[in-house]
């Protein structure tokens, strides 16, 4: 899987979870997850276990913690995989 | 869990400070309760006498988990478990407290108060190394066999009921973290809050009710950490459903 397939994905679950209206061409590797997503850090292990399920890894509770922006999350998957 | 020795000597003197100056703040605080407050806990010797109990019949630590609907809810719990003379006698009983650092460390008798009344400030929405750091403090005072009072909302209730949306998942973390860690259950309501406030009404009668249990899980990882924490806001909000049902009639 590459990058930016798993970047569509991570922005697809983010979806389910922002309370912001997204707009795809607006969310970059950049994107804090907490801040400009305006997602509570308990929904943040939400969508860390939603990757889990999405991308068949599993991720520790200090890896889950380095978890802040969509990059970290794109990082974290691809050396998981 | 990586607390370096200094900081743990650093916890071990906050306590120590907070014992010995107990019978001064500790009068002084429950007096504003009593006094200007006009604060009353309803059943307060059977609460005292339950707390006192529970504390007795379990092994391993105990994390207080309450609804939060003012900024002095704690206050009000160390208030209502056990009275001075039980707290000077056994300071171990007095339960460590996280309060958020931007709410109560702007003010400086505000913070020597909540040094001394043991508390853990915590930068909510901090960096994740600052947040890791208090709450290995957390771990390391439960360890120990030290109470700690814990908000599952994460925040005071904006709906002025159990907020399931705002919930968060820390303690579930501290409970997988500590052997043997029990969590005891507090619903706790002024008889005239409506909603969330800074401090409760004057004149408020609180209801308390408390239930122990032992949340656990048949997953590991982040998926236990949820599943604890969904175990005890599920017990509050049984805890509310009652109340509302019976006391509040």
């Amino acid at each position: 899987m590459t990058k930016d397939e798993v970047f569509k994905k991570i922005v697809d679950i983010l979806g389910k979870y922002s309370k912001t209206e997204i707009k795809m061409e607006n969310i970059s590797m950049e994107t804090s997850i907490l801040d400009d997503l305006k997602i509570n850090s308990a929904r943040l292990v939400d969508i860390v276990l939603d990757f889990e399920d999405v991308f068949d890894i599993e991720v520790d509770d200090d890896d889950a913690d380095s978890v802040a922006t969509v990059g970290d999350g794109v990082n974290l998957i691809m050396a998981k995989i | 869990m990586d607390l370096k020795l200094k900081e743990k000597f650093a916890l071990k003197i906050q306590y120590l400070l907070g014992w010995i100056t107990f019978p001064f703040w500790g009068t002084f605080l429950i007096a504003l309760l009593r006094f200007v407050g006009r604060y009353k806990v309803q059943q307060l010797c059977e609460i005292r006498k339950q707390y006192k109990q529970l504390k007795r019949s379990v092994e391993g630590p105990i994390i207080v988990c309450s609804n939060h609907l003012t900024k002095i809810d704690s206050v009000i719990l160390n208030w209502s478990f056990a009275s001075i003379f039980s707290y000077m006698r056994s300071y171990k009983i007095f339960s460590w407290n996280l309060p958020e650092r931007a709410n109560f460390y702007q003010n400086f008798i505000l913070r020597i108060l909540c040094y001394l009344g043991s508390c853990v400030p915590i930068d909510r929405g901090g960096s994740r190394s600052v947040v890791k750091k208090s709450l290995d403090k957390v771990i390391y005072l439960l360890k120990k066999g030290h109470t700690i009072t814990v908000f599952p909302e994460g925040g005071r209730s904006r709906t002025g009921r159990i907020d399931l949306d705002r919930f968060t998942y820390g303690v579930g973390r501290l409970v997988n973290r500590v052997k043997d860690c029990n969590v005891l259950c507090v619903y706790l309501r002024g008889h005239n809050q409506e909603k969330y406030s800074n401090i409760p009404p004057r004149g408020a009668r609180f209801y308390l009710n408390m239930e122990l249990i032992k949340p656990q899980s048949r997953h590991s990882g982040l998926r236990a950490t949820r599943d604890v924490a969904s175990q005890i806001i599920n017990k509050l909000v049984l805890m509310e459903q009652a109340y509302f049902a019976t006391a509040r009639q």
